[in-house]
């Protein structure tokens, strides 16, 4: 017998909790294909390695990228190989719990939950991202008052208001972590004329980039191809142009925290600003970020103990009390 | 006769009105049950074997 999972299949990163176990499998949700044959080279961190280093016969992809699924076939065998990575097989039938990006539309879900047991799911069962990531970052949902989540990943961003177990308010776009990095890009190729990949221009993100003016800020050196010469180039940026270049992005991503805040009922309005919301996901590591949220919105923003992990702990805490916790699931309420 | 008959299907109806309200609080009941049983289930004390499961790898791994 296998034992049962959960899974946080982001945009960016796959996580997989085992039930009794923990965390089994954490890496990049890519995957890389010949394209000629259709065949499966890589998946995870290896394919991850092949974005934008590809020959022509390759593509490495990542399937959910926008938070949707894009394509179908390529989402079930991601989905497949990842179950059978971690032991389960058609004799095996282990339950499996799956977290979507809220956003996704019912053809959508019935493809992932299909897939899954497809491959071998003796029961496949979806959960809200947003209501998982509650749950793992330790918010007290259990009880009457407003719960606030954002959850920012790669392809979206998620902010949900919970109480008494459920969702009372749901605000989710399709602009996340990733919509950062192609405004590095496209700023980079525009003032600098210079062409970078989107791996470097993530790198960026992470070394230099912010939200809101922060201490000790330094510059970063980046190499790319130069639009005119098609030569090797290098060039410097500065944390304010940076800042610049994703500030549409950014401002965007606060703009849904903020119409969540106003779909809110008036009494769980209140234990916000006592409470403070929470931010979850890698986007949400963005520096300043937190701060910029708390200004726009006068409620403070607290940064939960986990942030990549609450998802897949959220999923796992809802395998390992699967009957108690099962009107959560996506398919039980309609 | 047709007073017995009357009889008869008065109890009978009053027989399927109980019988109903009774159903109805079973539901009513076990609706109360499992919601208490789904909140307990996400009280802070039921989430933290997970919590300190994840959080005792996650040391390890820093750790090593
Ligand atoms: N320190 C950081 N600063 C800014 N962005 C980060 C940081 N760490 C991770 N990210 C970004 O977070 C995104 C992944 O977050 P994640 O929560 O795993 O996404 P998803 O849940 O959609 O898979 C990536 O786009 C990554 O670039
Ligand atoms: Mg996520």
């Amino acid at each position: 017998m296998a034992r049962d999972l959960a899974i946080d299949l982001g945009t960016a990163n796959t996580l997989v909790y085992m039930k009794g176990k923990g965390i089994v499998l954490n890496e990049p949700s890519v995957i890389a294909l010949n394209r000629q044959t259709g065949e499966v080279l890589a998946t995870g961190r290896e394919a991850w390695q092949m974005i934008g280093r590809t020959p022509g016969y390759i593509v490495a992809v990542r399937p959910l990228r926008g938070g949707a699924i894009t394509d179908f076939e390529i989402t079930e065998r991601m989905i497949r190989l990842l179950l059978q990575r971690v032991g389960v097989s058609r004799f095996t039938r282990p339950k499996v719990v799956i977290c979507v990006p809220s956003a996704i539309t019912e053809v959508e879900r019935r493809a992932v939950t299909d897939a899954a047991r497809r491959a071998g799911a003796a029961d496949a069962q979806l959960i809200e991202q947003p209501m998982a990531a509650a749950i793992g970052a330790d918010l007290p949902i259990d009880e009457p008052v407003g719960n606030m989540v954002i959850d920012i990943g790669g392809g979206t961003s998620e902010t949900a208001v919970i109480s008494l177990g459920g969702i009372v308010a749901l605000e989710a776009v399709r602009v996340g972590s990733f919509d950062i990095d192609a405004a590095i890009q496209a700023y980079v190729r525009r003032e600098h004329g210079i062409a970078i990949g989107e791996r470097t221009a993530e790198e960026v993100k992470m070394a230099i980039g912010s939200a809101a003016p922060t201490e000790d800020e330094s510059q970063a050196e980046v190499r790319g191809r130069d639009l005119m010469t098609g030569l090797p180039k290098t060039v410097i940026l500065t944390p304010e142009e940076i800042r610049f270049a994703i500030e549409d992005v950014v401002s965007s991503i606060i703009a849904s925290v903020v119409r969540c805040l106003a779909k809110a009922p008036p009494e769980l309005a209140q234990d916000f600003l006592v409470r403070g919301m929470y931010l979850v996901g890698g986007g949400g590591l963005l520096r300043g970020l937190a701060q910029r949220i708390e200004r726009e919105t006068q409620v403070p923003v607290k940064m939960s103990n986990m942030p990549l992990e609450a998802v897949v702990l959220g999923a796992g805490h809802c395998i390992e009390h699967y009957d108690a916790l099962k009107n959560m699931f996506m398919g039980a309420r309609r | 006769m047709l007073t017995v008959l009357f009889i008869v299907m008065g109890v009978l109806i009053l027989a399927l009105g109980v019988v109903m309200m009774i159903g109805n609080r079973r539901i009513n009941e076990s609706g109360v049950r499992s919601f208490r049983r789904h909140i307990d289930a996400l009280s802070p004390e039921a989430r933290r074997e997970v919590h300190d499961r994840v959080r005792a790898q996650r040391d390890k791994k820093e750790g090593r």
